[in-house]
């Protein structure tokens, strides 16, 4: 029943007819009917229910019909159904008009109510609706260059080294995945990249055609630190005299008293801490991790100049300085400062608990490739917020506390670097490269085979052209000729292999055909792009030549063998990212005022949790509801701290139970999507609402609409985001997405910006009400702190069908009954993932037969990604 | 020949000494550079998230000469009558509300292509470098500061004539080689460097022909883009081939290399000295800057992103927000100094023959109506000194593009959604 008529039509008939009889039979489409078949099979565009006509007429056609035409509108001959990119711009304008209160104009009728906040949500939700179809491929899989995950892991897998393929384009895609074909654009400038970056990677490569020779050096912890101290008493000292002595006071006049009295006037850097540092027994074997110059790091550990790139091995003898070491203060991290790091920061590569004491320390193992030449000068520190202002703040504060700066926590007596560790991968890699001689082969004709068979194993389904191969072998002559090394001309070669469209682009040609099955190879190809985000292995590719792969079951054996494999964590981290739009957690820059215990460690530890989660849902085959709610948790040593659960020792993720009481397990508790609803300073209930109908409950609000007034008129007061948000209630543009995403939000405000729990908010911090500035003027500024101001929570309200829920743990209950919609979400990403296109009209079958398999599989993980890579569509290529 | 001693003064740290103009070199150039009256320039700067809009915007009741500054653009004062500011200008098709530069200069739509969810054309730079860029060295130059979220997808503000994303540089110290460091190879040597890049790309399209077949239509568009890819280059290495036995020049004042560290603040300060620099040496005339947000306010002293700062209240964001605007103004009217300072053979100077818009697809905040634009320099031809309200609120930003690009006297009827000139920039 619905209706392709433009509104002069409709008039027409309206006016014809008794206007009851022809509202009765006129359709409405209710939003989030997303592509519904109809009755002809066709594509379903987005179509604005008819019922909408009166309000039109009434509010709009006066002036915007086909003859007043006012401002060059004329919405008389527009369609109600969106079908063409003109009717989706023209309704896009009816909406932001009406959104920005722009329309009707201010001395005409106005729109309002009911009737308003209806035609808006109808207007929005039919639009996204237009904006699906009209960008619907028709199932069409263009053909895909490899995106740069796939880029990096591919030349890995060739040439079993890593690459740092940062300069080329990131390849996200907007509101998509990164292995969509039509997204994946190619320039100029990155076929450049590629050779350069090719280039790089060879010259690794066939550096270590041999075992490279280890080498070990260990440093005592008190010298790094006795220079770095020493080095910054005479930075300070000749600070202060060139104050204190314009005239000039050479350094050799300086003496203890006036190097003391350069400490103490030194607002930075107090001679206390470092009185208490020379007192401090421990500095004369090892060194006491002090936080002198704002951090508390230990410089100066450099691995060779060669190092770039190669698996090195880092060991520290570490103790805890004093049984009562707080439990936050018992890490140690490693990394680096390369260049661009920010003064007092620090490129955060592993962390590490210290368990180890005075009397029996412990020696620490961290296994590290630098990938960069910046990247290989390590620094050990104690963990630490990642900012010099948090650092500076840290030691003001317990300075006042105890008179010299925070007491140490962690002692460390050296430190050892070992390697580069033997790495098989890039000697095998070797090994396949440079294929037997043959006897009598001369030297060309050796490289033009070891050329051809790098080229056929490049491009994996295609086989390179001989004419190719001989241009590419003209250039090594005329190298070659000009006196270059033959075996330089040669990698030079193998550059060009690696930045040639065989190798950089997915070829399944269709040789004229509407679509065809694809070959055995070119499905394996598909699905280890599918499943590691890698070309395929020699398994794989024996399996495919065999012909037994495109066998049910041997598929079904081999794709869970292949998600057992560390190379299918491509997958989980890849997938899951873009599918939970995961970029969101490093949006915002998190107040470490607000919230100390959010450093980077836990940030990085939150994000993996999200990650390990997947992954052990896959491993152990367990259903996809247990992301909605579950009695495990996935953490290791850190999260479990931040969470409040006992027992859990080392940096490595694995599944515990979640103990009684803690609002932990699943999705909603984990501290990586609190953080990413939020904005660094509050939580967001708009933000975590709209995620919440996103990700789980597949019912997607429009995206929110630009140029809409900001709330103002609460500035500077100190309401809950309750109170705030209900200004979105009274404005009926607002009111229509807002009464269906807020009140999710706030049964979900028990957890602060950075997920841990809380009984109220806190509306006003009292440190906030004073500068820096105005502390250091104003002695007493302690006394004028005002209270801290807090409001209760209230996280009760309803679902957007009317359920209603009390508190988090009911909303939580509530969502994971919802398992179906859920289900039906994922799926629908997965497809898109995994096809490398938008999901469209076509795929909902195939989405409805995956479901209907899941379901009766308890919605296993194995049942989706089987029913992926099972399904027609998947070996097809059309 | 003295020239190619000179060119071995490239040392990485030395002040680069005066050219000889008179010199063996120069002569070549000499073609290209005595016209009569001085080249035409544009550039475009984008700041990404948009400006303070309370404190930013002039009072819409001070129109035309007689208007306030603005407390933001105070330091923009000694100025005020060289530059203009333009209000109600927008793209009707913008709907992100995190992408300042994106289709800034293309005024495109997103979804313009049925089957695509991206889709962008050529910017206004482009399009004025496909005719401005025939004489330099360098057709074009884009800068892309490092730290610049708050722009959107691209990797600078320019879009090729296929709405595929230009390269930038990302440091001055890449500017400053690109403009002024001489490859000291002999010219043998990169005569025959040249030939092996173009048989290099002989080699891949070798490829991308029999990649080609076999595909159908969608296929082969997306293996089109490789082709043309690689006809860029050679279009560049064809550029590149007639420069190569012409020594770059150096400006009048020595200009040092910058230090690799400069970030934010003297970051934006160095690459203005840099690009008066090129115009002084005529090594190209358009330029774009993509410039850094997050390192600008960080090198002010915000200890946020500027993502937070965007979503501005009352309190520290408020205040970053204004003192980023204030820093703008403060670095356009350095600019302006250079720029005003510096001769053309003429007698004019480049700031009369330059065209300079400064601005962002983002108002303020997350809003896309009414684009924050100030323009400046002498070479469209506009009236400066004057607050210019467009009564059509939703005048296309791109007249304006389109304006400038006619007034510099490129030869173009129309840019991205422009329904026309505005015309009272000139009169």
């Amino acid at each position: 029943m619905f209706s392709n008529q433009t509104l002069k039509q409709l008039a027409a008939q309206i006016y014809r007819s008794p206007l009851q009889a022809s509202l009765a039979i006129l359709g409405v489409a209710l939003p989030g009917i997303c592509f519904a078949s109809n009755e002809s099979g066709g594509l379903v565009h987005g179509i604005m229910p008819e019922r909408h006509f009166e309000l039109l007429e009434d509010n709009c056609l006066n002036c915007h019909d086909a003859f007043e035409e006012k401002g060059g509108v004329n919405l008389e001959d527009l369609s109600f159904k969106m079908d063409t990119l003109e009717a989706a711009e023209l309704w896009q304008k009816v909406l932001n008009v009406v959104n920005a209160g722009e329309m009707p104009p201010e001395d005409e009728p106005q729109l309002e109510g009911e009737d308003k906040t209806e035609f808006l949500a109808d207007l929005s939700n039919q639009l996204v609706i237009a904006r699906d179809a009209l960008s619907d491929s028709g199932g069409v899989i263009t053909m895909r260059r490899l995106n740069r995950r796939e880029y990096e892991n591919t030349i890995e897998s060739l040439l079993g080294v890593q690459v740092d393929a940062s300069d080329l384009p990131d390849d996200a895609n907007p509101g998509g995945f990164d292995t969509n074909g039509s997204a994946l654009y190619f320039s100029s400038d990155q076929f450049e990249q590629y050779l350069k970056i090719a280039d790089r990677a060879l010259d690794l490569a066939l550096a270590t055609k041999r075992k490279p020779e280890t080498k070990k050096e260990r440093i005592e912890a008190e010298k790094l630190q006795l220079r770095r101290v020493q080095q910054s008493v005479a930075n300070i000292t000749r600070d202060y005299l060139a104050e204190q002595y314009p005239e000039g006071k050479s350094a050799s006049d300086l003496d203890f008293v006036l190097m003391g009295k350069a400490l103490e006037t030194n607002q930075n850097y107090r001679w206390l801490n470092y009185e208490a540092y020379l007192e401090n027994p421990n500095i004369k074997n090892g060194a006491v991790l002090y936080n002198f110059f704002n951090d508390f790091s230990l410089e100066g550990i450099e691995l060779p100049a060669d190092s770039v790139a190669r698996k090195y091995v880092i060991r520290a003898r570490v103790a805890l300085l004093d049984e009562g070491v707080p439990e936050h203060r018992r890490y140690i991290e490693y990394g680096s400062a390369p260049s661009g790091v920010k003064r007092g920061e620090m490129s955060v590569y592993g962390i590490h608990k210290v368990k180890g004491t005075m009397d029996e320390p412990e020696i620490i193992e961290l296994e590290f490739i630098p990938g960069n030449s910046g990247e290989r000068s390590l620094r050990i520190r104690e963990r630490a917020i990642n900012s010099l202002n948090a650092a500076k703040r840290f030691f003001r504060d317990s300075d006042e506390a105890t008179g010299e700066g925070p007491p140490p926590a962690i002692w460390v007596d050296w430190v050892e670097w070992e390697g580069p560790l033997v790495d098989r991968a890039p000697i095998e890699a070797n090994e396949k490269l440079f294929i037997p001689r043959s006897n009598g082969q001369t030297e060309e004709q050796y490289h033009r085979a070891v050329l051809e068979s790098f080229a056929e194993r490049a491009f994996r389904t295609k086989s390179p052209a001989p004419s190719y191969i001989d241009r590419l072998m003209a250039l090594y002559r005329g190298e070659v000729k000009e006196g270059v090394d033959p075996m330089d001309a040669l990698k030079e070669q193998l550059a060009i292999v690696l930045a040639s469209p065989g190798f950089l682009y997915l070829n399944e040609p269709v040789h004229g055909e509407e679509q065809r099955e694809l070959s055995a190879g070119e499905l394996a190809v598909r699905l280890s792009y599918f499943l590691w985000s890698s070309p395929p292995d020699d398994e794989l590719k024996r399996l495919a030549y065999s012909g037994r792969l495109t066998k049910s079951k041997v598929l079904e054996t081999k794709v869970k063998r292949m998600l057992r494999d560390p190379k299918a964590d491509e997958f989980v981290s890849g997938f899951t990212h873009q599918w939970l739009h995961m970029e969101r957690l490093d949006f915002f820059q998190f107040n470490y005022q607000k919230y100390p215990r959010f450093d980077d460690s836990i940030k990085e530890a939150a994000r993996e949790e999200v990650y390990a989660t997947i992954r052990n849902l896959i491993d152990e085959d367990l259903p996809l509801s247990e992301l909605l709610k579950s009695d495990h948790v996935v953490v290791n040593n850190l999260l479990a701290g931040y969470y409040g659960i006992d027992g859990v020792e080392g940096e490595h993720f694995r599944r515990v139970p979640v103990p009684e009481g803690l609002p932990r397990g699943g999705l909603l508790g984990m501290t990586a999507v609190m953080a990413m609803g939020s904005d660094g300073e509050r939580s967001s209930p708009v933000e975590r609402g709209a995620w919440v109908l996103r990700k789980l409950l597949n019912d997607s609000p429009p995206p929110a609409p630009a140029n809409v007034p900001q709330l103002g008129r609460f500035e500077g007061e100190h309401l809950s985001a309750r109170i705030l948000g209900k200004a979105h209630q009274e404005e009926p543009q607002c009111a229509q997405c807002h009464r269906k995403i807020d009140p999710i939000g706030y049964g979900l405000e028990n957890f602060d910006a950075v997920g841990l729990w809380r009984d109220e908010e806190t509306l006003r911090y009292p440190f906030q009400e004073f500068t820096d500035r105005e502390k250091a003027d104003d002695k007493d500024w302690r006394k004028k702190i005002p209270p801290r101001i807090t409001a209760a929570i209230d996280p009760s309200g309803t679902l957007p069908d009317g359920t209603p829920f009390r508190d988090f743990y009911e909303l939580r209950d509530r969502i994971s009954e919802k398992e179906a919609d859920f289900a039906r979400g994922f799926t629908e990403h997965l497809i898109e993932y995994a096809l490398g296109r938008p999901f469209g009209f076509v795929d909902y079958n195939l989405a409805d037969s995956i479901l209907e398999r899941a379901e009766k599989e308890d919605y296993a993980m194995s049942s989706f990604i089987l029913g992926v890579v099972q399904s027609d569509r998947f070996s097809l290529k059309h | 020949m003295p020239i190619s001693r000179r060119s071995f003064l490239r040392s990485s740290s030395a002040l680069v000494a005066l050219p000889a103009l008179e010199s063996v070199g120069f002569a070549k150039l000499a073609s290209a550079v005595s016209v009569t009256t001085a080249p035409k320039r544009m550039v475009f700067l984008s700041m990404g998230w948009g400006v303070t809009k309370e404190s930013w915007f002039p009072k819409l009741d001070q129109v035309g000469r007689g208007y306030d500054l603005p407390k933001n653009l105070a330091p923009l004062a000694r100025y005020k009558d060289d530059i203009t500011i333009l209000q109600n200008l927008q793209h009707k098709y913008s709907t992100e509300a995190h992408w300042g530069s994106t289709f800034w200069l293309t005024g495109a739509n997103r979804y313009g292509v049925p089957g695509q969810s991206f889709h962008n054309s050529i910017s206004a730079d482009q399009v004025a470098a496909e005719q401005f860029g025939r004489d330099t060295r360098f057709t074009s130059v884009q800068l892309n500061g490092k730290g610049a979220n708050g722009h959107g997808p691209g990797s600078s503000l320019a879009w090729s004539r296929q709405g595929k994303p230009v390269a930038g540089l990302d440091t001055p110290v890449a500017l400053y080689h690109k403009l002024f460091s001489d490859d000291t190879t002999p010219l043998e040597q990169r005569q025959a460097m040249l030939k092996k890049r173009r048989s290099v790309l002989d080699s891949v399209l070798e490829d991308a022909k029999s990649t080609q077949k076999g595909l159908n239509a969608t296929d082969r568009d997306k293996v089109d883009e490789y082709f043309q890819s690689i006809r860029d280059i050679e279009i560049r290495l064809s550029k590149e081939e007639q420069w190569l036995d012409v020594p770059k020049r150096l400006p009048q004042d020595p200009v040092k290399e910058p230090l690799a560290s400069l970030q934010g603040y003297e970051e934006v300060k160095v690459m203005y000295d840099l690009m008066a620099a090129a115009m002084q040496v005529d090594a190209t005339r358009v330029f774009t800057y993509r410039m850094p947000t997050d390192t600008l306010i960080q090198s002010l002293g915000a200890t946020i992103t500027s993502h937070n700062m965007s979503h501005y209240a009352q309190g520290e964001r408020r205040q970053i927000s204004e003192k980023r605007d204030e820093t703008h103004a403060e670095l356009i009217a350095y600019f302006i100094d250079k720029l005003k300072a510096s001769k053309e053979a003429d007698g004019s100077s480049l700031y009369d023959n330059i065209s300079i818009a400064f601005g962002s697809n983002i108002n303020s905040i997350h809003y896309l109506t009414n684009c924050p634009t100030l323009i400046t320099g002498g070479g469209a031809g506009v009236k400066h000194g004057r607050h210019l309200v467009m009564d059509d609120r939703k005048t296309p930003l791109c007249n304006l593009w389109l304006s400038l690009l006619k007034g510099s006297g490129v030869d173009v009827k129309s840019h991205g959604d422009s329904t026309g000139t505005i015309d009272e920039l000139f009169v």
